[in-house]
């Protein structure tokens, strides 16, 4: 209906239209963004009061030190690097929590957040999705926290879709988090400030996903298939997992003991055989909180990724192109017997030889749970890719916090990348964008992503875990686990070469006699 | 304006008798809102204003020694940490002083970063170690001051720079604990050697409002630190305005009740002048005078009134209460507001009051100025409207004439008086209002004198305590003239689930109602190890009710947790007290130490107990009421009590004066007619003396049954929330409120005859004709 010329608003008119700035202004002041790609919004404390807020994005900064450089063209390939999610079933028995007080060698081994840790995943896949982008999208490891079946049930039904209910014993919460728990090291959401009353029974709920839509490929971790990353299932470890009675504080002598030393497998074992003395709270037995062997989780993760990677059973090694441009090679470092370190065996080296010399003309991204730099013959694989000038970029996680530095070699240089957990604070991963640049050049665009937990929001409890994740005083706030900003949204300029096969060697790189790596546990992940 | 000024000033000189008698109830109302609002502003303001000044920290931790960057790793981690500083508190240190000295002093060696405390004199402490700076309590208490030297344990003489006050405790000699504070690195220059442990940690939080979130993080982070306790600025702050809030409260309520009484009798009077005035305000509008002129007229002239009587009386008012009051904020080492502050408050009072008066004299006046100027002047302001009261059967202008000579002079007084029923009814319940204030503010200090002297006050039943070991309690109990000894377990703990909130675990074997028995509210007894009884003060602070679980945090690596049975109305410790059985606290803290809890026979002789227990080897402390650290602000604010007491006393005085003195103007031609016919001053006392014990009498009653039925009960229920408070009125404050009353009746009389008889016979007959 048409306004008479002349004629001023109708009263309902007014009313509509101050309605409706009352909706907009409504809407404008609701909350803040929902987090997602630091380019647009990061989450920050501007006040330092220990509350997350949005702030504003941050734009992608050039990174030049190896070459190159001019300005974006053509994207190549889109990845997504979502890195140490830890789904942790936080009432096992086969936990140590209070290893956190010997400090932080062992990693956090109690984490407020743990409880919510399948929430966290299913607010991450969200967020992947949110992107909508990725070609493929890259797990590097320690998707669980402690080797258990009921863990990697958990994980991978929210990746594929669906729902988990991340509880284990009977129905309820019973564990070191308890109002009941006496011991003040432990953050017990009904009992410590920031209080969260229901929290538990609420994380013990069920937890849908949509499922990653993209494919995604696993990569293994320490954690994966090492109990709390550390050490071989056995049996009297499987016997403690599956049995009632959770350690909660052990004898001062029995931490002065395990501060001072490195566990061997045996010493483990005999610890546990004769129980660890200390106070313990029972809790209801569980047969699904069983141990994986690392042949099982080898197993399950390859048959379950989409793409069903072509490795053996021994080793998750394996090769997947991503579009016709980029060649993915993932490697396997992780030790069979104890500790958290990286290790590169024979096979796993000549694997790589043999994916480099398959990949043709393309680019490579080389993806391993520990960094090369810290593991075991790790100067091994790197000396190969020194020499190919088809690598752009390797890709790790485990020490939980954003580190990216130029690689420089025979055949120009790549970039060493390793990203933060998701589990710990900033509880982000890492989108990648191969690009092709004006100058013939290529760069890897990167930069980090909030998953979906909306900060301070009682109702969002992937929300919630970020929220204490970041006031944790052993978590990846004072850790400064999300790194410089060189290590987070940057574009890193790969030097302009030819993409061709390095000429083939006559030998592979030498490594270093098992002898030189013993296997003990205690060295934990770098986080701290 | 300047007219309407004018106009008013002339008036009020024209009835100097009136004016005077009005400012005198403004003077007196001010003065009570001056006490009361210098007192509660002083008060209720002074834990924060101490707090700022001295930047006191959000979280004061305290443990055993430990390296000072193994604490520091820990601690500068922590989320909402504004800053951190570190000290060594060292305990026991012998300070010595001009002649002298206390053997629990307490030397804290402070670093670099903020201090948390004011310096109130001198200055900080420099990198040198034969300097210090003292706590305001122990200057003041020794006479100490900048320039001045002190013995400080084996540290030897230093020289006081400065003087320091910080209110996260008491002042000295309400507490033992006499602080110095001397440098970290002065003392390394001067004696070398490597930095000291330390053993307190001040964390400033960046949000006040989240100390909870970094204090629950310092104690998740604090793994291996040993006894480790806590003590918050919200838990300091909570317990000063525990301990003096009610007493706050009060005050603000009286304040409130003195307004209102000012308010009624400023109203009263200003309406029966109006009324007086009427055919003046009618001969006004009748020449012209808009209605706004008439009512700026009365309005400036209560204003006029009110000015210097009010800037009087407050005045007046805020020096009476500012001596007591700085006592009271000296021993709570709090600071007295500056003089621009009180200034300000009592500006605002006096606008405050002055704009009432006004406005209780312009509104009479500006309802009269609605009716016809004709009407308005055929209204004197001397016949009762209706003539009602001009005598039962007496000659006009002479009422109750045949009462006169039946029943005395002064039944005649109380006729007159009572003639104008409504204007009485109102009056007696004025006066009866204020007196049941002034009854509940004696009952409230004898209160707080007996709660410093009496430990049944408290719920305590035990007499003294000896410190022997525990297994000695059969022979203490064989001294004669002992009922029970049994060791008495207290530790100072918080809440685990709101570390802010401190409270006191006390705890015997077995049944603890032998020795103190605060009331039970709800639930019963404890009967056995895990259950606890919780102050009503405590149940409020954290959320406890019966068959709830108190969580608490001694200094032990462990929380405790007890089983709610019951909740009780504890004064000690302002209700922030629970009691349990010790098991759980002697495994918590296995060298807790427990002196034994003796309670005497009824007439046991004292001396001869304290005899026996000597002998035994222990040494006998007889128990007082409050706490040591109590008794002098307890004093103190008894003391204010009766001040605010006294000048509501004065509000009555002023309001009988009043009374009277309106009662003999309607009524001067009866008066007249009494000098006529021989009255001298001495009947015309008894005249009024009797007008005014009409009134006195209900009044009296009626204040009784006021402070019984009203006043007390819901004083004791606004109490209730942590203490039980007995606000009975004991027989010497009714006696003493009773003979007050009527030497205010007396006083008054006197008062109102010297005015009468300044007035020629003649003036009174002529209007009574």
């Amino acid at each position: 209906m048409r306004r008479p010329r002349g004629r001023g608003r109708t009263r309902r008119e007014a009313l509509a239209l101050m309605g409706g700035a009352l909706a907009w202004s409504l809407a404008g002041c609701r909350s803040d963004p929902r987090p997602g790609s630091t380019l647009a919004h990061s989450l920050v404390d501007p006040d330092g009061d220990g509350l997350l807020a949005a702030g504003p994005g941050v734009p992608l900064r050039d990174r030049t030190e190896l070459g190159g450089g001019g300005r974006p063209r053509r994207v190549l390939a889109r990845l997504a690097q979502v890195s140490d999610v830890h789904v942790r079933d936080a009432q096992s028995p086969a936990r140590v929590p209070f290893l956190d007080r010997l400090g932080p060698r062992l990693g956090s081994a109690f984490r407020p957040q743990e409880a919510l840790t399948a929430q966290v995943l299913a607010a991450t896949v969200a967020s992947v999705n949110d992107w909508d982008e990725a070609d493929a999208v890259l797990l590097t490891g320690d998707l669980i926290d402690s080797a258990q079946r009921n863990e990697l049930d958990w994980a991978l039904a929210l990746l594929r879709g669906g729902s988990a209910k991340p509880d284990s014993g009977s129905d309820g919460y019973t564990g070191v988090q308890s109002a009941s728990n006496p011991d003040p090291l432990y953050y017990r959401p009904l009992v410590d400030a920031p209080r969260h009353p229901g929290l538990l029974n609420r994380a013990l709920e069920p937890v849908r996903s949509p499922g990653l839509r993209p494919p995604w490929w696993p990569v293994l971790g320490n954690h994966d298939i090492l109990v709390q990353g550390e050490v071989a299932p056995s049996e009297a470890i499987a016997a403690v997992a599956t049995g009632d009675r959770l350690v909660v504080a052990p004898e001062v002598g029995l931490g002065q003991f395990a501060e001072r030393t490195r566990l061997s497998q045996s010493e483990v074992d005999k610890l546990l055989r004769g129980g660890v003395p200390g106070d313990a709270m029972r809790v209801p037995a569980d047969a699904r909180r069983a141990h994986l062997s690392p042949g099982e989780a080898v197993t399950r993760l390859r048959s379950e990724a989409p793409g069903r990677p072509h490795a053996n059973r021994d080793r998750l090694n394996y090769a997947v192109g991503v579009g016709s441009d980029l060649n993915l090679i993932v490697l396997d470092l992780v030790r069979r017997d104890a500790g958290a370190d990286g290790l590169v065996t024979e096979s796993t080296l000549a694997f790589l030889a043999r994916a480099l010399a398959d990949t043709g003309e393309r680019h490579v991204i080389v993806a391993c749970h520990q960094p090369l730099d810290a593991s075991a013959g790790g100067d091994a694989v790197l000396a190969l890719l020194d020499a190919d000038p088809r690598v752009a970029a390797v890709l790790a996680g485990h020490t939980h916090r954003n580190a990216i530095a130029p690689r420089r070699g025979a055949a120009g240089g790549y970039w060493l990348i390793t990203t933060a957990s998701i589990v710990d604070f900033p509880q982000q991963w890492r989108a990648l964008r191969l690009i092709a640049t004006e100058r013939g050049g290529v760069a890897l665009e990167t930069w980090m992503v909030d998953h979906a937990g909306q900060p301070n929001d009682e109702d969002d409890l992937a929300g919630i875990a970020r929220d204490l994740a970041f006031l944790d005083p052993h978590g990846g706030r004072p850790a400064r686990a999300a790194g410089p900003p060189s290590a987070r949204n940057v574009r890193l300029h790969l030097p302009t070469r030819q993409l061709r096969q390095p000429r083939r060697r006559r030998r592979l790189p030498a490594l270093p006699p098992p002898s030189a790596t013993p296997a003990t546990a205690g060295a934990g992940d770098a986080l701290g | 304006m300047r007219a309407t000024l004018g106009d008013a000033l002339a008036g009020l000189r024209a009835r100097r008798g009136r004016t005077a008698l009005t400012g005198g109830g403004v003077f007196a109302a001010s003065l009570v809102l001056g006490v009361v609002a210098t007192a509660a502003y002083a008060l209720a303001t002074g834990f924060d204003r101490s707090a700022d000044r001295s930047d006191l920290a959000s979280v004061i931790t305290r443990f055993d020694g430990e390296d000072r960057d193994a604490v520091d790793e820990r601690v500068r981690v922590l989320p909402n940490l504004a800053a951190r500083a570190y000290r060594t508190e060292i305990t026991q240190v012998r300070l010595r002083a001009g002649g002298r000295q206390v053997h629990e002093g307490v030397v804290h060696i402070v670093g670099d970063g903020r201090r948390g405390y004011a310096i109130v004199e001198g200055r900080d402490v420099r990198a040198r170690g034969d300097e210090a700076v003292i706590e305001a309590g122990l200057a003041r208490e020794w006479g100490l001051g900048a320039g001045d030297r002190i013995d400080v344990g084996r540290l030897g003489s230093v020289r006081v720079v400065g003087v320091a006050l910080s209110p996260d405790n008491v002042a000295f000699p309400l507490v033992r604990t006499a602080r110095v504070y001397l440098s970290r690195s002065g003392l390394v220059r001067r004696f070398g050697g490597g930095d000291p442990a330390v053993n307190v940690a001040l964390l400033w939080a960046r949000d006040e409002s989240r100390t909870d979130v970094l204090l629950s993080q310092a104690r998740a982070s604090a793994g291996g630190l040993r006894s480790l306790r806590f003590t918050t600025r919200a838990g300091v702050r909570a317990l000063v305005e525990q301990g003096a809030g009610l007493v706050v409260a009060l005050l603000v309520a009286f304040a409130v009740v003195a307004a209102g009484l000012a308010g009624v009798l400023l109203v009263a009077g200003g309406r029966s002048d109006v009324q007086r005035r009427l055919p003046a305000i009618g001969v006004r509008r009748a020449l012209g005078a808009p209605p706004s002129a008439v009512v700026a007229l009365h309005a400036a002239e209560g204003a006029l009134v009110a000015a210097p009587a009010a800037a009087a009386g407050i005045a007046l008012g805020g020096l009476l209460a500012a001596g007591p009051v700085s006592r009271v904020l000296e021993a709570l080492n709090e600071l007295a507001p500056g003089a621009g502050a009180y200034l300000a408050l009592l500006a605002v009072l006096w606008v405050a009051v002055v704009g009432l008066v006004a406005a209780g004299t312009a509104w009479p006046a500006w309802r009269a100025t609605r009716e016809s100027p004709a009407r308005l002047m055929r209204r004197g302001d001397i016949r009762v409207p209706g003539g009602r009261a001009a005598g039962a059967g007496g000659r006009p202008g002479v009422p109750g004439g045949r009462a006169a000579g039946a029943g005395g002079l002064g039944l005649l007084g109380a006729r007159l008086v009572t003639a104008h029923r409504a204007r009485f009814v109102a009056l007696v319940a004025v006066l009866g209002a204020a007196a049941a204030v002034m009854l509940l503010l004696l009952a409230l200090a004898s209160l707080l004198t007996s709660l410093r002297d009496d430990p049944a006050t408290l719920g305590k039943r035990y007499h003294l305590t000896a410190s022997l070991d525990p297994r000695r309690a059969a022979a203490v109990e064989a001294i004669p003239g002992v009922s029970d000894a049994a060791p008495r377990y207290e530790v100072n703990a918080v809440s685990a689930t709101a570390l802010g909130s401190p409270l006191r675990l006390i705890a015997y074997p077995g049944d603890h109602a032998r020795f103190e028995a605060a009331a039970l509210a709800e639930g019963r007894r404890v009967a056995r190890a895990g259950e606890a009884e919780v102050g009503a003060g405590l149940a409020d602070a954290v959320g406890l009710r019966v068959g709830s679980i108190l969580a608490v945090q001694p200094g032990a690596a462990r929380e405790l947790r007890f089983r709610v049975v019951g909740i009780v109305r504890a004064l000690q410790d302002e209700g922030r007290v629970a009691y349990v059985r010790p098991a759980r606290l002697t495994a918590a803290l296995p060298f807790l130490d427990a002196p034994l809890a003796v309670r005497l026979e009824p007439g046991a002789d004292r001396e001869a107990v304290r005899r026996g227990l000597v002998a035994l080897g222990a040494e006998p402390l007889f128990v007082s009421g409050a706490t040591g650290d109590d008794r002098g602000l307890l004093d103190v604010l008894a003391g204010l009590l009766r001040l605010v007491a006294l000048t509501v006393a004065l509000v009555c005085l002023t309001s009988l004066v009043q009374a009277l003195a309106l009662t003999a103007a309607e009524r001067r031609g009866a008066v007249a007619t009494l000098r006529a016919a021989g009255a001298d001053a001495r009947a015309l006392r008894r005249l009024l003396v009797g007008a005014a014990l009409a009134v006195v009498a209900p009044a009296a009653l009626l204040a009784l049954a006021l402070e019984g039925l009203v006043l007390a009960p819901a004083v004791e229920r606004l109490a209730a929330g942590y203490a039980d408070l007995p606000l009975r009125t004991g027989r010497d404050q009714i006696a003493l409120v009773t003979i007050g009353l009527l030497v205010l009746s007396a006083s008054a009389s006197a008062w109102t005859v010297r005015r009468l008889l300044r007035e020629p016979v003649v003036a009174g007959l002529r209007e009574g004709a």
